[in-house]
């Protein structure tokens, strides 16, 4: 099967056949594992909890370039909405890649999440091994699975995107995949 | 296919752009002109870098920041086509 996949760069036509037949495949495994990625991170700290991120928001991030906004949550009831949202996106985000469902939502608070840790975690660290961390992959595989809306592939956006309401409400449609 | 408007390509190419910039480019650079190689072989970080780590990262930033403002633009903006299968 060859698609003709017609886009643009720079203003100029740069469309181009595709070979798809294992795209659906590809793009099954890649939300499998990076919703996994994030379930067990969500899952993880639920179990061992209570989870405590005083540590990162107001210790490690404190001479990062988001320091400024960040450390703002390291203290008081932002402290306390970050220990619930930060398990609680990463859970919701891995559900929701896993059962595709609301795909371009979760990639876009996946993406969200890892903007933090990778400037954080990479700053701590003096970038020690570039700039180029598995932090910026992992944002860009979220950026490429919300690019692809990859939710419809086996996925409960499939069925969300039929319906009645999200052809009614079409700007929902860049909340699912 | 739709055309871009002015801010969009300032969010689009201007975000991407910048990472590009702040990666690839200044990686070449430190490659070419300065330190590409601010760890040491013992895994000591040592900090000689043509450009400052900070000055990156803040390139890097703000080409997301730029993305990003593309992202919830077009949200505010338009309704994507239908897609649905």
């Amino acid at each position: 099967m060859v698609t003709n996949i017609q886009t643009q760069l720079l203003g100029r036509d740069v469309s181009f056949p595709v070979e798809e037949s294992r795209f659906a495949y590809w793009l099954v495994v890649l939300r499998m594992i990076v919703g996994w990625w994030f379930l067990h991170a969500g899952l993880d700290k639920f179990l061992a909890w209570p989870f405590d991120a005083s540590w990162f928001v107001g210790g490690a991030a404190a001479q990062t370039s988001l320091g400024p906004v960040v450390t703002l949550f390291s203290d008081g009831i932002l402290l306390s909405f970050t220990n619930i949202m930060v398990p609680l996106g990463q859970t919701l985000i891995g559900l929701g890649l896993i059962v595709g469902a609301l795909t371009r939502l979760a990639a876009f608070f996946g993406a969200f999440l890892m903007t933090f840790f990778y400037f954080i975690n990479g700053e701590t660290g003096g970038w020690a091994h570039g700039v180029i961390t598995g932090d910026l992959l992992g944002l860009l595989i979220f950026a490429m699975i919300a690019t692809l809306g990859a939710g419809r592939v086996l996925g409960v956006d499939a069925y969300l995107a039929k319906t009645s309401f999200v052809r009614d409400h079409p700007r929902l449609r860049y909340f699912i995949g | 296919m739709s055309e871009l408007t002015t801010m969009e390509r300032v969010g689009l190419y201007g975000g991407g752009a910048l990472i590009l910039i702040g990666t690839v480019g200044m990686g070449l650079l430190e490659i070419v002109a300065g330190a590409p190689h601010p760890v040491s072989g013992e895994g000591q970080v040592v900090h000689e870098t043509l450009i400052s780590l900070s000055v990156r990262s803040y390139t890097i930033l703000l080409g997301l920041l730029l993305l990003a403002a593309y992202g919830i633009s077009n949200l505010a903006t338009k309704p994507p086509e239908d897609t649905s299968v």
